[in-house]
């Protein structure tokens, strides 16, 4: 650990969220410098269009700002709470434009780069440990299955969704699943009793 | 299922939860049994926490100063824009919710709408254009078909004869689009421009400007008095 806080050090963001939840207003806005790129890159790979990642993003500030007091540190790390609002309003946001038949051809293109994104994660540096121990737990996956995974965690598929991008049989879908993640399980304990 | 002695498949299902697979029916039944077994919340928490950190695989990306401008208005963090630039207050993200949720306003208003136009078969949206009180104002129907849109006043607005109503079409992104201006007239039929109903337009809204419209071409000089979103009705 340097001792230089990162943009993502869990402590610096947590003492935010809870000036965020006394209402200080610069501590808000260091939380949005600090996390807001990251969030946006989130948002932004979900939905694959700048004015509706722009809106989940504001969506998810007002909600970050009204909601900070329900945040409890002990429960869960700062980005793991951010990332979840994001992660949950970038979908709504997805079914609604999917509903209206909009984002078929960035959803494709957002869908082909997923592979190389589950495998090589953009800047480890800037990742929390508990996203660094991941990336390294989902590189020891086969490169099918943590495809099969990542489709499922960043576009919100159901099994028979992911079984039709990849047209697999729905069964191998299944399987793949279930075995990835008791995989991840098995690796994230591991190196957490380590 | 006896899912209370199943460990194994707690987990499964806490993770495949978080990851999403878990749909429809189960995903609600097992929101009901996380409901009475704090166990099942905290497994659950667990897999959010580790397959949550996957969100911080996707590079990094700026976003536009605008976006924190927004939010900033929107808390009341700092002084507003003035009222009438509305579009500033970056709230047509609601604005769209609102429209959606308005649909069975929308549909009332068609029965209304039916009972003293008989050729209304040819509409093919309609929009209720309500005051800050949500009491509609005008009803702006489209015709995609002929091109053709009609506003009509529904309820009194006093204009004097120096003052006059300005549609607009908001779009997500960008300045409004003025689609016409109503002066004494209750009711007006007008072209229908693409641009006036794409997907890309969040609302409609009307400002009152002096007669002939605002002067000002990148959007309302007044105060928007009424806005509304489109209702696809075929």
């Amino acid at each position: 650990m340097s001792t230089v806080a990162a943009p993502s050090d869990p402590t610096q963001l947590r003492a935010w969220l809870q000036g965020a939840a006394r209402h200080d207003r610069g501590a808000f806005r260091a939380l949005y410098e600090a996390s807001a790129p990251r969030l946006y890159g989130l948002a932004l790979r979900i939905l694959g269009r700048r004015e509706l990642a722009e809106e989940v993003l504001q969506e998810s500030f007002v909600a970050i700002w009204h909601h900070a007091a329900d945040y409890e540190s002990a429960l869960s790390a700062p980005m793991t709470w951010m990332t979840t609002i994001v992660r949950n309003r970038a979908f709504d946001v997805l079914r609604r434009t999917r509903s209206e038949g909009e984002l078929d051809a960035s959803e494709g293109h957002a869908l082909e780069s997923l592979a190389d994104l589950a495998a090589t994660p953009a800047d480890r540096m800037q990742m929390s440990s508990e996203a660094q121990a991941l990336a390294d737990c989902m590189a020891a996956l086969e490169d099918r299955h943590r495809e099969v995974v990542g489709m499922a965690f960043f576009h919100d598929l159901s099994h028979s969704d992911v079984a039709e991008k990849l047209t697999l049989p729905l069964g191998t879908v299944k399987t793949w699943i279930r075995r990835s993640l008791a995989r991840l399980h098995a690796c994230l304990s591991a190196r957490g009793a380590a | 299922m006896k899912l209370r002695d199943n460990e194994p498949l707690r987990e499964r299902l806490a993770a495949e939860y978080v990851l999403g697979t878990l749909r429809g029916r189960a995903r609600r039944r097992f929101e009901g049994l996380m409901h009475d077994d704090a166990a099942l919340r905290r497994t659950t928490r667990e897999w959010n926490e580790r397959l949550g950190a996957m969100a911080e695989f996707a590079p990094p990306v700026a976003p536009d100063r605008r976006v924190w401008r927004a939010i900033e208005s929107r808390l009341g963090l700092r002084a507003a824009a003035p009222r009438w630039q509305f579009w500033r207050h970056g709230s047509l993200a609601l604005w769209r919710t609102l429209g959606l949720a308005s649909s069975a306003l929308a549909a009332l208003l068609l029965v209304t709408v039916l009972l003293d136009r008989p050729d209304t078969t040819r509409m093919s949206d309609i929009a209720s254009l309500t005051d800050e009180q949500a009491r509609p104002a005008l009803v702006v129907t489209a015709d995609r078909e002929r091109g053709l849109m009609t506003v009509k006043v529904v309820a009194s607005v006093p204009l004097t004869a120096q003052q006059a109503l300005q549609l607009w079409a908001v779009p997500r992104d960008g300045k409004p689009r003025s689609l016409g201006v109503l002066g004494a007239d209750r009711q007006l039929t007008l072209p229908l421009p693409a641009n006036a109903i794409g997907a890309d337009v969040a609302v409609l809204a009307v400002s009152l400007e002096p007669k002939g419209g605002s002067r000002n071409p990148d959007g309302p000089s007044g105060p928007v008095l009424y806005k509304g979103a489109w209702v696809r009705l075929m």
